[in-house]
């Protein structure tokens, strides 16, 4: 359960998040969308416990991060797995050592149990056969991917991804998504997904946020939400229904 | 204007290095590394340095002592100069150049890629996993370094006060041996000791404060050559003045 109660996040004097609140149950995929730099990584990064909020309250599986110690904060970190918006893939070890390393990091299993299943979750995200190549030699998806297999691997409780589809086609757009659903199927887990594939994360999500300068202002079920008489969210459906209303250059 | 903050911000690191190290918590793994890394790997550039700097110390000495008609002293006048000052500085500068400007540009690149995070996320404290260890191999390998560099500068100055200044090396090396006091290597150590430091420091300082993408890794490994040389200046200056 995520409970954040009115955030305040600046970078010197510009305000990222501003007075955000937000609650989501456990076992939801909530899908986020926003315009460019409203704060939707940012508020991600606070979920995840790596941004400290100027103000306000997060609580993530009854963990309190403001006031608990660095231990409790580990700990709680350990069962969330993120997605960076730059993938973070460790540049200098393989595509299998990247996703095996949060098992290697957080659990005690065997040596040829972590590989098992390393390779088994690269096969779920359609990657067998690229494990011994070096992340810079893949392509933006395929990056995506390990970076998909890397955060959900070790089976957290929430699964945060950012803009896991940004600059892929729409074919491999719809492609991870259903990865991501997937993953929430099997596991059981919450997930929160950030994504301009409005279409796409409409069709997967229970439930849709929407941030907008630097606050959430709708969030509901996918049916409502995609009802909803707000201006900026009948605007947002609008842009992603119709990208190229009606002109050409001839 | 910022560089009060500067200083700030890389004590704070230094005190958290410092916290980690009583009793260490760090990676032995990745300390092994950076010790290979920049220590053995830069044994060559560091020997050729420390070579011409012994040539040109004979050679400058040589003026001196050759004036005052005392060329006996010319291994005492080059060697002083060497293990006191020009060693530990122009190695340091050199490391500073190699090392420490390689250490900012990964520790940048992975800070603006969100590595970082990803190992915070995994519940890995950055410092104890990144930093402590190129600190201890920084700090290690320089000082290191230094007294071979030393040892390479004089052998280099006495083969040279030999074959050009006709100084012949018995009398080089019994001059600088009578004259040299244990009070020099100890200033040698500490000096070196303290600026691999400073390079470690203010590298990782620099490295995991950056922002700004691939242009901001070029404007931290920037502050921290200039920054570094900066330093080693000003604390050389005073652990003269302090250590004799
Ligand atoms: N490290 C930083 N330093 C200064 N400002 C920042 C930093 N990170 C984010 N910001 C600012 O905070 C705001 C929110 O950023 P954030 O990355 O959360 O946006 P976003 O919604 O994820 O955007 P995008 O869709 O482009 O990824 C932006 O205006 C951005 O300029
Ligand atoms: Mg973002």
């Amino acid at each position: 359960m995520i409970d954040l109660l009115d955030i305040h996040v600046g970078y010197g004097g510009h305000k990222a998040l501003d007075g955000l609140s937000l609650h989501v149950n456990d076992g939801v995929l909530l899908g986020i969308i926003g315009p460019g730099g409203c704060g939707k990584s940012t508020m991600c990064r606070v979920i995840a416990g790596l941004v400290q909020p100027d103000a306000g309250e997060v609580f993530v599986n009854r963990c309190n991060f403001r006031t608990c110690n660095r231990h409790e904060l580990q700990s709680a970190q350990k069962d969330i797995g993120v997605q960076f918006q730059n993938d973070a893939l460790f540049e200098h070890i393989t595509v299998l050592e990247n996703v095996e390393y949060p098992l290697k990091r957080l659990t005690d299993l065997r040596a040829g149990e972590i590989e098992a299943k390393a390779v088994e979750t690269l096969a779920m995200v359609g990657l067998s056969g690229f494990e011994h190549r070096l992340p810079n030699r893949l392509s933006g998806g395929q990056r995506r991917r390990v970076a998909l297999a890397r955060a959900c691997i070790t089976r957290p409780g929430l699964l945060i991804c950012d803009e896991p589809t940004a600059g892929l086609d729409p074919q491999t757009s719809r492609t991870i998504l259903d990865m991501i659903a997937g993953i929430r199927y099997q596991t059981k887990c919450t997930v929160l997904v950030v994504s301009s594939d409005v279409v796409g994360l409409v069709s997967i999500s229970n439930r849709i946020a929407l941030v907008w300068s630097g606050k959430v202002i709708e969030e509901d079920s996918t049916t409502v939400f995609r009802q909803s008489e707000r201006k900026e969210v009948q605007r947002f459906l609008d842009d992603a229904r119709l990208p190229f209303a009606g002109w050409a250059w001839d | 204007m910022d560089i009060s903050s500067q200083v700030g911000g890389a004590a704070v690191l230094l005190w958290r290095i410092l916290v980690r190290l009583f009793p260490p918590r760090f990676d032995k793994n990745e300390f092994r590394k950076c010790l290979y890394s920049m220590g053995y790997q830069s044994l060559s550039i560091m020997i050729a340095t420390a070579f011409v700097v012994g040539v040109i110390l004979v050679i400058q000495a040589f003026v001196f002592v050759d004036r005052y008609g005392m060329r006996s002293q010319l291994g005492w006048g080059a060697g002083f100069v060497t293990i006191r000052e020009l060693g530990p500085v122009l190695l340091a500068l050199m490391f500073s150049g190699r090392v420490g400007a390689f250490t900012t540009a990964e520790l940048g690149t992975m800070t603006v890629t969100e590595q970082v995070d990803g190992l915070r996320c995994l519940a890995i404290d950055p410092i104890s996993y990144l930093v402590v260890p190129r600190f201890l191999a920084m700090v290690i390998s320089l000082t290191a370094l230094t007294m071979i560099g030393n040892a390479v500068a004089l052998v280099s100055a006495s083969v040279m006060g030999d074959i050009m200044m006709e100084v012949d090396s018995h009398t080089f090396w019994s001059s600088l041996f009578s004259m040299l006091k244990v009070g020099d290597i100890v200033l040698s150590v500490t000096k070196s000791a303290l600026f691999g430091a400073i390079i470690a420091v203010n590298s990782c300082f620099f490295g995991l404060g950056t922002s700004g993408g691939a242009p901001g890794v070029g404007v931290s490994v920037n502050k921290t050559v200039v920054s570094s040389a900066v330093a080693i200046f000003v604390v050389d200056f005073f652990s003269t003045f302090v250590l004799g």
